[in-house]
């Protein structure tokens, strides 16, 4: 019955009444989505891209964003190099949620020395310092984004484990929810339903939006360090910063840093919105 | 008491301890009573006296260590008789002198045995309306819910479909006096009164359809013309749906009210066993125990009077 009430209206009614940091950075977010939606559909071949004879042109009507050293469109690369951590960022961070979610709700449903090792183990790897685990996986291994979302993803897993199974456990004290068990629903629904979708998924979306972003960041500062990251000639916001940092002009770096900058504080910003948001209704 | 064929409640010599700092502490000793279908059972007693923890164990809902360690609890549920604690004994052992529990191995146990009897045998209200009720889901989608969890026992011809089921929840809430069920339906906890939530609790559990309600201090919280309101209800719904109650309180006068017998809990022991009739007569010997609860009340006079 609430669902048919979500309407247009409503929609307009929640965006006057949030904040000017929620509105602003839910339209970066927006506009990064829509760019790594289309990215599929635009076609870029970064060698053929390579003009010398316009080198370090700046921004003006046929390049919005300039060129960089080898004469590349700035602003085509820019939009080609969502495609980078687009998809892996969102798959990261939806794994890290949905493992993550699971394992905390399984641990603290069985507490008991099952759960507690569960738990240890997790709390294991968490203490992992994540961005020298990172470059050491990709000093082993061939770099790859793919591979450094999966790491994210798996660093991540352990620490909203923890947050998740500490919700279950102190929830399960909670009235109603014995209210629910006293009332014939059923475990599995209960955890799935009223703990985790209701409960933790505030929580949920903002680790979800931040391992996103964290893929973003740990994806420019790889490339910055070395070339673990997306390889030249293709795009990535990193290797952009990275590529041209020498160069004479400004906006070849300027203009992927800012965006890097941009992205991720609207990112962590639009998912902290939507988290309190959720959390409002609580109260 | 009735006998034991009949009751649709039956306990017999509960025992539940729990470990604090201090040693064991036996929190209810030996304690015993039965319902009979559609009959009101009152507890009465202070704050520890161990009435809330008998009837939790009713509903398998002890959490602490060890809980339960002894007696016998039968549930009628659709003619058939549920003995909780038959297999209890299995899970008990001797450690160094002192009786304990598989806590893990007796509480998957307590799922298995009471997964087809919550809701449908026994269900219960608690205290705090307010924290009764989930906060993040609307009233109408709570007793909606109940309804399906009844529903999904029953076979697949009899099953009432998902209209059916959310006229019955809008039913239900009339049921329970709502002003503006529409209202209410699409409503979250925290816009409610304590007593609006309070009811929308009793629709939510009753419309489990249970055999025995456990009602634990429904009233405790509320405003004086509020209660009136909700021990009303309750008299009213519980006659119409044949349901049997455990109705657990301090308040003496409530308790006269609604029970038709009332047993009086001090310390974890049932001190007496008295029928309404009995307690309303003034003249009659009674506990002291008791005597000092009715005399708090103002029900008769005190010694110096």
């Amino acid at each position: 019955m609430s669902k048919i009430k979500v309407s247009k209206i409503k929609v307009i009614k929640i965006w006057r009444a949030s904040s000017l940091s929620f509105q602003l950075s839910s339209l970066v977010v927006f506009a990064v989505f829509l760019c790594g939606l289309v990215n599929p559909l635009i076609s870029y071949d970064p060698v053929l891209d390579v003009d010398l004879s316009r080198r370090d042109l700046a921004p003006s009507l046929s390049f919005v964003m300039g060129t960089d050293g080898q004469g590349r469109s700035v602003g085509l690369r820019l939009l080609k190099g969502v495609e980078a951590f687009f998809f892996p960022g969102l798959i990261a961070g939806f794994f890290a949620a949905l493992i993550g979610g699971g394992l905390g709700a399984i641990c603290g449903y069985l507490g008991g020395w099952v759960g507690r090792s569960i738990a240890a183990i997790l709390e294991l790897i968490d203490t992992l310092p994540r961005m020298v685990f990172l470059v050491l996986i990709c000093t082993i291994y061939p770099p790859s984004i793919l591979l450094i979302a999966m790491i994210s993803c798996l660093l991540f897993i352990p620490s909203i484990a923890t947050v998740v199974r500490r919700k279950v456990e102190s929830l399960g004290a909670e009235d109603y929810i014995l209210a629910h068990v006293a009332h014939g629903f059923h475990p599995l629904k209960i955890i799935s339903y009223h703990i985790l979708w209701l409960q933790c998924r505030a929580l949920l979306t903002r680790q979800l939006i931040f391992v996103f972003s964290y893929v973003l960041f740990i994806e420019t500062a790889l490339s910055y360090l070395g070339d673990y990251g997306v390889q030249e000639p293709y795009p990535s916001w990193g290797n952009m910063v990275a590529q041209s940092r020498i160069s004479v002009a400004a906006w070849p770096w300027a203009i992927p840093a800012v965006a890097i900058i941009v992205t991720i504080a609207a990112l962590l910003a639009f998912g902290d919105g939507i988290a309190r948001r959720d959390e409002e209704v609580k109260r | 008491m009735s006998d034991h064929t009949t009751s649709v409640v039956d306990v017999r010599d509960l025992v539940i301890e729990f470990d604090t700092p201090r040693g064991r502490s036996r929190v209810v000793d030996e304690v015993s009573f039965s319902v009979s279908p559609g009959e009101v059972l009152g507890i009465l007693g202070e704050s520890g006296s161990g009435k809330t923890m008998s009837t939790q164990a009713l509903l398998g809902l002890i959490d602490g260590y060890p809980g339960v360690m002894g007696g016998q609890i039968d549930l009628t549920f659709q003619g058939e008789r549920h003995s909780l604690l038959s297999e209890l004994p299995h899970f008990l052992f001797e450690k160094r002198g002192q009786l304990e529990k598989q806590e893990r191995g007796w509480r998957k146990h307590r799922f298995k045995a009471m997964a087809s009897l919550w809701g449908r045998g026994a269900t219960a209200i608690f205290q705090n309306p307010r924290r009764s009720l989930d906060p993040l889901m609307t009233v109408g989608q709570q007793v909606l819910e109940s309804i399906t969890a009844r529903e999904a026992h029953k076979p697949d011809d009899t099953k009432l479909n998902k209209e059916a089921q959310s006229i019955e929840a809008l039913e239900w809430l009339e049921r329970v006096k709502m002003v503006n069920p529409k209202r209410v339906f699409g409503s979250y906890p925290h816009e409610l009164s304590g007593g609006m939530c309070q009811r929308a609790m009793i629709a939510v559990a009753l419309a489990c359809k249970p055999s025995v309600l456990i009602a634990d201090e429904p009233t405790t919280g509320l405003d004086a013309t509020v209660r009136a309101q909700v021990v009303h209800l309750l008299q009213d719904l519980i006659r119409d749906e044949r349901c049997a109650m455990l109705y657990i309180t301090h308040d003496i006068r409530e308790m006269l009210y609604l029970a038709d017998r009332v047993i009086v809990m001090r310390h974890g022991k049932v001190l007496e066993r008295v029928s309404t009739e009995d307690l309303k007569d003034r003249s009659s010997e009674r506990h002291p125990y008791t005597r000092t609860l009715l005399e708090a009340a103002g029900m008769i006079g005190g010694d110096n009077e």
